[in-house]
């Protein structure tokens, strides 16, 4: 029935309504959004001067810095929660609670990311769950405001996270053959010798596709890096929202985002040909 | 001499939950021995080895290996290694490195000497030169073969093979088979060997541990198993065997020989356990050991050829008995010799043995047995 199809060409009408869906929301898009970043704000001439700004500007390239080194960091930070974890779930628990740790790591999803952000502000503002805490323990004496610092961000930017490093990881781990853990140790192999030579190895395309995916999304992250950063948040893309809605120079705006985006795409792919991954192999 | 024992249980018994897997179980594995477990899917086989290797704690009982208690100690500790029923070969790294996985563990050497002893290793099973090749572009065969220089190459004083002759083809099990015994005396490490398949555990092994139920139904070497097994589980899981069920004990004609009466025929065997005239019994016979002879004779079993099943150098011969008050037949497995006598479907023919091709024991219930 397969190679029918195949003759056919039916095989494409079955792809037809992605092709279209990714074409006319993503392609067409940013088509325009390329060709926007050429050109001048009040003339439509073509011109380089939108990505002049860029690199001429220490300000939007200190950004633009910390925002690549803080998605990279917030990415590690994930994989090294998310990765005992995922272990422990697959290899560690039984059936039951294995349902159970799983249930609780996908719950928070179930509302949205705002208002998950709203959740932290709750806890970290100045009149928030955690410095009241504190001063009734006696540990401080007046309140302390924990938003708007970069590890605050962080805290939001890991947890929103977590879900797309686990499972992933927890995918490839569920493959792993318990056997293959336990002839290691038949071999003389202890506890780390054996993750570092197995398990890891084992898992590294569920460990590249949760980086890659985390890294992304971090990256292009806008609410909860607003919303608990603040004005201080230096995201990279609160530059692009600033440009397009509140200077409404979209040309400048679309300049920035085809860096962003040009970017994350050759910094993902050197990360794969430096770790010898296979994209197709890795997805 | 007193031989030297290199592994040895003493009352071992593993319960999972409720579910007693391996049930008051002792033996000693001497030194240099090739040691069989053999018995049915289910029957705790795995998790004995499993414990010698330290993967499962005994609930009750020691374990010893080279004369010190193991039971505390963790598997990456314990002098012995497994070759896993499914290999467990680590397929992220090339088939030269699984084999110095257990070298570099150990530390204290250079490089080069890993090499070296991992490339005599492979030599040793016959797969020089392919250290470069990755686990999956190897056959079934030469994966088994890794599997085993693997745990070779450290030496070890026991050598735990989980069935791993299963997953092979007929013929290249026969092969392996025979290599494996070969591997085995001349490199003089212990084996302890788990099968189900009773032909394999019968050509390889020095001693056969039959287990049936989480217990040990007999320990003997194949011949022994095979001629004088101990008991009605041995008699019908080891070799091929006519199995007459529900007769009666008619007399003991010494201590050794009993006499059955079987739908009214007399017919004589070994007496397997304690049993009194009267008892109801069941009798095995091996078919290779019936002399079969054409036309009618006495003394012996009158019966009719119902089938002739050609197997080249046998024929397997099934002859209902003319004589009985119930049903009854009997194969006989017939070498083709010179003297063979030739035989069709529908002669008459003799049967008889000697009693020591028969054993008797209690009856037991198709279902439990
Ligand atoms: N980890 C475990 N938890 C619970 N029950 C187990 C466990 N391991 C084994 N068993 C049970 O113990 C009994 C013996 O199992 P075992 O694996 O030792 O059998 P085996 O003789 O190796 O069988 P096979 O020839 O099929 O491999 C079985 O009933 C099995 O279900
Ligand atoms: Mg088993």
């Amino acid at each position: 029935m397969l190679a029918r199809l195949k003759r056919t060409g039916a095989l494409w009408l079955l792809l037809l309504p992605m092709l279209l869906w990714i074409g006319l929301l993503f392609v067409l898009p940013h088509i325009k959004l390329f060709l926007l970043s050429f050109q001048d704000r009040y003339t439509g001439a073509f011109t380089l001067k939108n990505y002049a700004t860029f690199f001429t500007s220490p300000l939007y390239r200190g950004v633009f810095i910390h925002t690549v080194e803080y998605s990279i960091l917030t990415t590690l930070v994930t994989l090294a929660i998310a990765f005992p974890a995922a272990f422990v779930v697959t290899k560690v628990l039984s059936e039951r609670a294995k349902a159970l740790v799983v249930i609780a790591i996908i719950l928070p999803y179930w509302v949205s990311e705002l208002i998950q952000a709203f959740t932290w502000m709750v806890i970290f503002r100045e009149t928030g769950i955690l410095s009241y805490t504190l001063r009734a323990l006696g540990i401080t004496r007046h309140n302390i405001e924990f938003l708007y610092h970069n590890w605050t961000v962080m805290v939001g930017l890991v947890y929103t996270s977590l879900l797309f490093m686990v499972i992933p990881i927890l995918n490839s781990l569920e493959t792993l053959d318990d056997s293959l853990i336990e002839a290691s140790y038949d071999l003389g192999g202890d506890f780390w010798s054996t993750m570092k030579e197995i398990i890891i190895p084992h898992s590294m395309p569920g460990i590249m596709v949760g980086s890659i995916m985390v890294f992304m999304l971090v990256l292009g992250n806008y609410v909860t890096v607003t919303l608990l950063g603040g004005k201080n948040s230096l995201w990279f893309t609160e530059n692009i929202y600033n440009q397009f809605i509140v200077r409404f120079n979209q040309n400048q705006g679309a300049a920035f985002s085809v860096i962003l985006l040009t970017f994350s795409v050759l910094f993902v792919w050197a990360l794969l040909k430096i770790t010898k991954q296979d994209l197709s192999e890795a997805m | 001499m007193a031989q030297e024992i290199d592994v040895s249980l003493v009352n071992v018994t593993k319960k999972f939950g409720d579910l007693v897997a391996v049930d008051n179980v002792s033996f000693d594995v001497p030194k240099g021995s090739f040691f069989s477990l053999l018995g049915p899917s289910g029957s705790g086989k795995t998790t004995i080895l499993r414990m010698i290797a330290g993967f499962e704690v005994p609930t009750s009982g020691d374990i010893y290996i080279g004369g010190q208690r193991v039971n505390d100690v963790p598997p990456n500790k314990r002098p012995c290694n497994m070759v896993f029923q499914r290999l467990a070969l680590f397929p992220m790294m090339n088939v030269l490195d699984n084999v110095m996985y257990g070298l570099r563990r150990r530390g204290g050497m250079s490089k080069k000497e890993m090499e070296r002893l991992a490339n005599d290793a492979l030599a040793r099973v016959g797969l020089a030169g392919l250290g470069k090749r990755r686990i999956h572009q190897l056959s079934g065969g030469q994966q088994q073969r890794v599997a085993l220089a693997r745990s070779l190459v450290l030496d070890p004083t026991v050598l735990l093979l989980d069935e791993p002759l299963a997953s092979l083809d007929l013929k290249l099990r026969q092969a392996m088979k025979l290599e494996l015994k070969r591997l085995q005396e001349r490199l003089g490490t212990t084996f302890i060997y788990i099968t189900h398949d009773q032909t394999v555990a019968i050509a390889m092994s020095d001693t056969i541990a039959v287990i049936n139920k989480g217990r040990i139904e007999q320990i003997a070497s194949p011949e022994e198993l095979y001629r004088r097994p101990a008991t009605h589980f041995v008699a019908s899981f080891v070799g091929e065997n006519n199995i007459l069920t529900e007769g009666r004990l008619v007399r003991q004609v010494d201590d050794q020989v009993g006499e059955v009466e079987m739908g009214g025929i007399l017919m004589q065997g070994r007496i397997g356990e304690p049993m009194k005239p009267g008892d109801k019994v069941d009798l095995f016979v091996r078919p290779e050991m019936i002399l079969l002879q054409p036309g009618k004779h006495s003394p012996g079993i009158l019966g009719k050829v119902s089938e002739i099943n050609f197997d080249g150098s046998h024929s397997l011969i099934v002859v209902d008995l003319l004589e009985s008050q119930r049903p009854l037949s009997i194969n006989v497995k017939v070498q083709h010799t010179e003297q063979a006598p030739e035989v069709h479907v529908g002669d008459v023919v003799t049967l008889s043995w000697n009693w020591g091709a028969g054993n008797i024991f209690h009856h037991v219930p198709l279902q439990e047995a």
